[in-house]
């Protein structure tokens, strides 16, 4: 197994990634490839005593995508990037993995362009998993298409499924719909259509949709995997994740405001670490790009050494799963064409 | 030749059939596929035939498939 990390991408890189990679060189049965300016990354090397790891070698890419460069565009204009060489190798069959902490849009937009899609997908989502007190759920898409068209939730629902089945565990994933109400007839055009794709491939017997779902389900443990445009996909995680720092927030302020409190607070501290560490995404490691015909990861742009660290661990368990496999194997059912037809 | 394969392209990645596209189709308003599409056939095009890397300038100029197969022809022996 060898695993390539953009070592330029994240608000920590490239110190994070350096040192998430010789811990993962270290632990987990890999090699590492560290993409980017060489210099820097070899005196992280140096700084966190990885500079003679076996297991870590360094591929030199002069230049970095910013936030500042334009998403779509950034991988094309900047060919000799951390992130366009990472992905180019990927596709060259030098490694089995990409994972990086930069730009979400210029990864989805290098991975599309240089790794490229499984044959047949429309388009590549994001699909998070977020915990529920259980095996976690699967919202997909989070960001990626911001416009979507019904065959594309169709593919989201298979894609869904596979990587709940191969990586989650889940033998028989429980694929729903988000939507504005549960009742069959609810939604826009586009939720209306997408439900009728959806039960037909359920009747069908290629996945087991368990119709419309509300947003205030998400963490009711009623579904597996949960089906939605890019826009509202993306509105949701963020209000998931502000409410989830709010809470926090409030919790803390509550623990601190008496003796009673901060004694109390002292009791469960121990409690809410571990409720904090499931929430924490840096525990999670990344996102995976479904649809791109090689494993590529999305670290969260904030990932320290041990968020990179799992998303190694999540590269690896990607490539053994074979998710894209899976995908190509049943793509004559995702066209709408088929769809219609079986 | 390079029309021909283009058109190739374009219906293999997006699903669409030859007789929907010309050389004036456009690819927003008329294929609906945005920038990252059009750099992922672009990508293709520069393997297909050999050609350099697409100045950005020159990528934003190009709004059909006609623009897009007038610049192939004109940086290649096609």
């Amino acid at each position: 197994m060898r695993i390539i990390l953009d070592a330029m991408g994240g608000d920590n890189a490239p110190q994070a990634v350096v040192q998430g990679a010789v811990r993962a060189a270290r632990e987990l049965d890999t090699d590492i490839v560290l993409v980017g300016r060489e210099a820097e990354v070899r005196a992280c090397l140096a700084a966190c005593g990885g500079e003679n790891e076996p297991r870590v070698s360094v591929a030199d890419a002069p230049e970095v995508i910013t936030m500042e460069d334009e998403a779509g565009m950034a991988c094309y204009n900047k060919r000799r990037s951390s992130m366009t060489v990472a992905l180019t190798m990927l596709k060259a069959g030098e490694g089995d993995a990409v994972i990086s902490a930069g730009s979400t849009g210029a990864l989805l937009g290098g991975a599309t362009q240089f790794v490229k899609r499984i044959k047949g997908i429309r388009r590549a989502a994001l699909g998070p998993v977020l915990p529920n007190g259980d095996k976690g759920v699967l919202l997909i898409d989070c960001g990626a298409n911001v416009d979507s068209t019904p065959e594309y939730l169709l593919q989201f629902a298979y894609m869904g499924s596979f990587y709940a089945q191969k990586l989650m565990g889940i033998e028989k994933p429980r694929v729903a719909l988000l939507n504005v109400g549960t009742e069959d007839t609810k939604g826009g055009a586009l939720q209306k259509a997408a439900f009728s794709l959806l039960k037909e491939a359920s009747d069908a017997g290629r996945i087991n949709f368990v119709g419309n779902a509300e947003g205030s389900d998400l963490f009711a443990g009623k579904m597996d995997v949960l089906v939605t445009d890019g826009l509202a996909g993306n509105v949701m995680l963020k209000t998931v994740e502000g409410l989830a720092k709010f809470m926090f927030k409030e919790l803390k302020k509550v623990m601190y405001s008496s003796t009673k409190t901060k004694i109390g607070a002292l009791l469960i501290k121990k409690d809410l670490y571990g409720m904090k560490a499931m929430l924490d995404p840096s525990e999670v490691g990344g996102t995976a790009l479904l649809g791109i015909s090689k494993p590529v990861i999305k670290a969260h742009g904030s990932s320290d050494g041990r968020a990179i660290f799992n998303a190694v661990r999540q590269a690896i368990a990607c490539v053994q799963a074979d998710v894209a496999g899976a995908i190509e194997a049943n793509i004559d059912h995702m066209k709408l064409e088929k769809a219609k037809e079986n | 030749m390079v029309y021909d394969k283009i058109i190739e392209m374009i219906c293999e990645q997006f699903g669409m059939e030859p007789d929907q596209l010309s050389e004036n189709t456009t690819f927003t308003d008329d294929m609906g596929i945005d920038s990252v599409d059009v750099v992922e056939l672009i990508v293709e095009l520069e393997t297909e035939f050999g050609l350099d890397e697409i100045p950005e300038e020159e990528l934003k100029k190009m709004r059909t498939i006609g623009d897009l197969a007038d610049y192939v022809r004109a940086h290649t022996d096609e």
